[in-house]
């Protein structure tokens, strides 16, 4: 251990890591439009949205993929993740301005790469808001560095 | 009078849609990692969910209206290559599959995203809930 990170030879599957908490604010939503330049109504239009199902704006799935993410890193010891390699995932219900989402993960598997010096890591995901109820889930493949494979 | 969308009727099928590029910058890496809460890293390197981000802004900016969507439902996704920032990348789509439900359709789209040298760097499936035209003066 030198850098506190986890390495594959570390990661155990069945481990659960559980996230703090992060208030998804209008902010948040108006900074991912900028950014990605997904402006559809859903996200940005609030009259529109009034007459929907929704009643409101609500976050883009993907803004909450990319929040999740950062939860991860917040969750426990970090990966010595090389790259992410893959995604399966399901948007169930609408993340609102002012919810509070966490992640709860755990280890589904662990397989050995064609290459040394790595490992691939299946992590499922649940995003939980402050009802409990899964608003977004699945199952990401991380590529994580190997402790043997770091010297050759 | 909204502006004009493409209802679930008028999605066409398997017709490959082009995106202009868009050149991966230090500020895209450092507004995403701020917005995400990711820890930086490498500053050259670009986080491997942002250029996903990008995609769907790309896709609005094709001749096609936007998509009448009414709710992203999910997608799977793999990177296959790193991106570097400078690096320039657009996006190509196409429509995989319809399926009418009751209040709208379901549609999937196949996308990849195309860096400069023409390599596929990330790619998969997204799958929308489409509404459909709205009828001659019912609600919109």
């Amino acid at each position: 251990m030198t850098d506190g990170r986890r390495y594959f030879e570390d990661i155990r599957v069945g481990e659960e890591y559980e996230s703090p908490g992060r208030t998804v604010t209008e902010t948040d939503i108006v900074l991912f439009a900028g950014l990605s330049g997904d402006y559809n109504v859903l996200h940005t239009d609030a009259e529109f949205m009034k007459k929907s199902i929704f009643g409101e704006r609500i976050a883009h799935g993907l803004l909450g993929l990319a929040i999740q993410s950062g939860l991860f890193y917040r969750s426990g010891p970090v990966y010595a993740t090389l790259a992410f390699a893959g995604l399966r995932w399901k948007f169930k219900a609408p993340i609102r301005i002012g919810d509070t989402i966490r992640l709860r993960a755990r280890v589904l598997d662990k397989r050995e790469t064609s290459r040394p010096d790595r490992g691939l890591v299946v992590v499922e995901r649940k995003v939980l808001n402050q009802r409990d109820e899964v608003v977004q889930e699945g199952e990401t493949d991380l590529m994580v560095e190997r402790r043997s494979g770091r010297a050759g | 009078m909204p502006a004009e969308r493409t209802y679930f009727e008028d999605v066409p099928l398997d017709e490959v849609v082009e995106t202009p590029g868009m050149t991966v910058t230090e500020a895209h890496v450092s507004l995403y990692l701020g917005l995400a809460g990711e820890p930086p890293d490498d500053p050259s390197r670009v986080p491997d969910l942002l250029p996903l981000c990008l995609s769907t802004g790309l896709g609005w900016r094709v001749p096609r209206p936007p998509l009448a969507v009414q709710a992203f439902l999910g997608l799977e996704w793999e990177v296959l290559r790193p991106l570097r920032v400078g690096d320039t990348v657009h996006g190509t789509s196409r429509t995989r599959s319809r399926r009418a439900m009751r209040d709208g359709g379901v549609v999937v789209e196949e996308h990849r995203l195309v860096d400069q040298h023409g390599q596929v760097v990330q790619q998969g499936r997204f799958t929308f809930l489409v509404a459909r035209r709205p009828t001659e003066g019912g609600q919109r």
